[in-house]
């Protein structure tokens, strides 16, 4: 073994392609330095200072994050976003399988459903609000106004506290057409011999669906598990468009409140220390799941 | 033979253009005003505003303009997003000047440079050619720091819509003057369908310059129901008082009546930026606005600007008489980190200009408040304008201005509480309290205290 390690690069040819090798990830290397470390490693100074954007931050050593324990507003967003997290995103990959499952089935048109169903994942998300906008709005909104004229009470589905969140959920669910691809994708790929054994062993349709499908794209669940997770974690913009956190901050989280202290408040030290809250919060989730994700995660090629 | 560029060639060529850019980066450009003495420079010019856009040649076909700019150019941008105004200014990059809202944030935090030299030597920029409380929004613990300009005048003023009115049976020769009276008119505006369904908004108080502050236009509750919430000079908030409370609780019934669900589907017609949208649309009849409401209408619905009526702020009966106004608006600012701030200043001496007044009030509906301009302005141009111009001579109470520097925050948070009260969360006494805590706390651990 010793024998194998050496100094690199060694010759004058190795270092020739290392540098080559640099020069062309450079811009990537360049990038991540600049627009990611960078700013990631002053966030976490920032967050132990006292900084309003145009002056010079002030150290108060651990301040922001010990006040976020005396916070009702820390403590109202934090909640939100957890009830959002553990709500939208199993519910979203719930969807986005279901309509995969759908998709992949001999149905007419399939190709066109296909596209109509992944549609949604291809519209910015300002469009996105102001579709949901005005489809949901209690006096406005298309639904609203069809109850309305057919005389019955209308519901407010983004003007209520207690339906706020939900409606968010729906809107999450509709637009799941990435994960849905994904899924499709892993679908097409599962052995038809399992299948066929099975149907011969006489396993009905929900069977095979429980014991082969969702073993054979288990791997992809936990993928669009952890990446709703983790942009669950972040959710901005859809809220943010729609109510702006609220009716009655029923919508705020985590987010929105990072950057209410960061851009409008001018509390870019205090934001610094929830955005550094968060990426630990999600680095533990992801963490979690990882480690947990042997029970109910099939790796076909994985060694027994 | 043709010349065989190899792959190394090629990459001793880009090392050696990459290290020359760099060089070419590192040399000194020279000083912003030792430039500007050798030749014209570029003014930059923001404001957040997109309305004016929609004239931007117009406005920068100005004859006059070149008298007050000499050999330099002037770059006018609207609509500066959020974002990009605070970026450029934490970044060192502001235009030369602006008015791009945070006035007082940025004085606050000494991003903007005191003018008193430049107003002294100016012939166009007096102190006496500016309404009072509008002059004195320009300073900070002393200090002046902006220019009113481009927006101003005056705030407040009750304007309703006369057919609506009237087509409620109620008389609009009439209008109410305590929140008593006006709730009479509420009820009676304020309509639902056989469902419950809600048809039409009375008056929503919190809508547009009624649901403001604090700010640079003071803040609408407060100027009501008369209570002022900070001491500049003691730093203290004074937002636990009766007043207050009084005024959750008042203006919570008529959010009652309405319904708070249907009030946020109401709002979201103007929740995405058009500003009193709902009596716009006719479903609103009366709201609290300032003079613009006129002009405004006027220019996107005329059909319903001429049924506009305009008359004073309602206040509790215990005020009855108080004939109440608000000053502040906006102010142009010159940046610290600007390049030209010398250059810049004749851009505040242009914005007073009548060309510049006469595209913005005909085309947009907005007033300085600079009184060479106001005084021969056409009074009767919009209806409902003339009470506001009467207004001014006749208020016998004007809201104060107050500069606390975290208004935003007490501005979100009297937001929050609001909707706590008006949907029975919370009683407007424990919101005022509460409210007073949070904000000494965040006036503390903001650096203020």
């Amino acid at each position: 073994m010793i024998a194998l390690r050496r100094s690199f690069p060694a010759t004058s040819r190795e270092w020739r392609n290392f540098l080559l090798g640099v020069a062309f990830a450079s811009p990537w290397i360049i990038g991540f330095l600049g627009f990611t470390l960078y700013p990631v490693g002053s966030a976490l100074y920032y967050s132990f200072t006292r900084y309003d954007l145009v002056r010079d931050p002030v150290w108060i050593g651990v301040q922001n994050y010990v006040a976020f324990a005396d916070d009702p507003d820390f403590k109202l967003v934090a909640g939100n976003t957890l009830w959002w997290v553990l709500i939208s995103s199993p519910l979203g990959v719930l969807s986005a399988f279901l309509m995969a499952l759908l998709l992949n089935s001999r149905i007419i048109l399939r190709s066109f459903f296909r596209s109509i169903f992944f549609f949604p994942a291809i519209v910015p998300v300002v469009v996105t609000a102001f579709v949901w906008i005005f489809l949901l709005n209690i006096q406005y909104g298309a639904i609203n106004s069809t109850l309305q004229s057919m005389g019955f009470k209308t519901i407010p589905f983004i003007s209520s506290p207690d339906l706020m969140k939900w409606s968010l959920v729906v809107i999450h669910m509709w637009s799941q057409g990435a994960a849905m691809v994904i899924f499709l994708a892993t679908l097409q790929d599962v052995p038809k011999s399992l299948y066929e054994a099975a149907t011969v062993d006489g396993a009905n349709a929900l069977r095979r669906m429980w014991n082969i499908t969702v073993p054979m794209v288990s791997p992809i669940i936990l993928f669009n598990l952890v990446i709703s997770f983790i942009s669950g974690f972040q959710y901005f913009t859809l809220p943010w468009i729609m109510t702006q956190g609220g009716p009655s901050r029923s919508a705020e989280f985590y987010a929105i409140y990072l950057y209410r202290n960061a851009f409008q408040w001018f509390r870019m030290g205090k934001a610094s220390a929830l955005a550094w809250v968060l990426f630990v919060l999600i680095l533990l989730f992801t963490y979690l799941i990882f480690r947990t994700s042997g029970r109910f995660v099939y790796y076909a090629g994985a060694a027994r | 033979m043709t010349p065989k560029l190899t792959r190394r060639g090629f990459l001793n060529l880009a090392g050696a253009t990459a290290g020359l850019t760099a060089l070419a980066a590192c040399v000194p450009a020279p000083s912003g005003e030792a430039a500007a003495a050798e030749e014209g420079v570029t003014v930059q010019f923001w404001i957040f505003w997109t309305q004016p856009g929609r004239i931007h040649d117009q406005i920068m076909a100005d004859p006059s303009l070149p008298d007050f700019m000499g050999d330099n150019t002037l770059e006018f941008r609207t609509g500066v997003a959020n974002e990009a105004r605070l970026a450029a200014v934490a970044g060192g990059t502001p235009p030369d000047i602006g008015a791009l809202g945070y006035y007082l944030d940025f004085m606050a935090r000494d991003v903007v440079v005191e003018v008193t030299d430049y107003v002294a030597a100016s012939s166009v920029i007096n102190e006496e050619d500016f309404l009072e409380i509008n002059w004195g929004q320009t300073h900070y613990q002393g200090v002046q720091k902006g220019v009113p300009a481009i927006e101003g005048f005056v705030r407040r003023g009750f304007f309703y819509n006369a057919r609506m009115v009237a087509d409620a049976g109620l008389d609009p020769d009439v209008p109410p003057v305590t929140w008593d009276e006006a709730w009479i008119w509420h009820e009676a505006l304020t309509q639902f369908d056989e469902n419950n369904n809600l048809l039409q908004i009375g008056l929503d108080p919190y809508d547009a310059e009624g649901g403001v502050g604090p700010g640079n236009d003071g803040w609408g509750m407060a100027d009501s129901f008369g209570f002022h919430y900070f001491d500049e000079d003691t730093k203290e908030f004074n937002l636990d008082n009766e007043e207050f409370a009084e005024g959750l609780e008042v203006w919570g019934d008529y959010i009652r009546l309405i319904g708070p669900d249907n009030l946020v589907g109401m709002r979201a017609v103007e929740g995405q930026g058009t500003w009193g949208g709902s009596f716009n649309a006719e479903v609103q009849a009366c709201i609290i606005e300032g003079y613009w409401h006129c002009g405004e209408t006027f220019n996107e619905v005329p059909e319903v600007a001429e049924q506009i009526r305009a008359s004073w702020t309602p206040v509790p009966e215990r005020r009855r008489g108080t004939k109440l106004q608000q000053g502040g608006g906006h102010m142009v600012q010159l940046f610290k980190d600007g390049n030209y701030k010398d250059e810049a200043w004749p851009v505040a001496e242009w914005l007073q200009g009548s060309y510049f007044c006469d595209q913005i009030f005909h085309n947009i509906g907005w007033l300085p408040s600079y009184k060479p301009y106001y005084d021969v302005a056409d009074q009767n141009l919009f209806p409902g304008l003339a009470f506001v111009f009467q207004s001014v001579q006749e208020a016998n109470y004007w809201g104060p201005q107050i500069n606390c520097e975290i208004e935003d925050f007490v501005r979100v948070k009297y937001g929050e509480f609001r909707e706590k009260v008006y949907r029975d969360e919370i009683s407007g006494a424990d919101a005022v309290a509460q409210m007073q805590d949070l904000c000494t706390k965040e006036y503390k651990a903001a650096g203020f205290a």
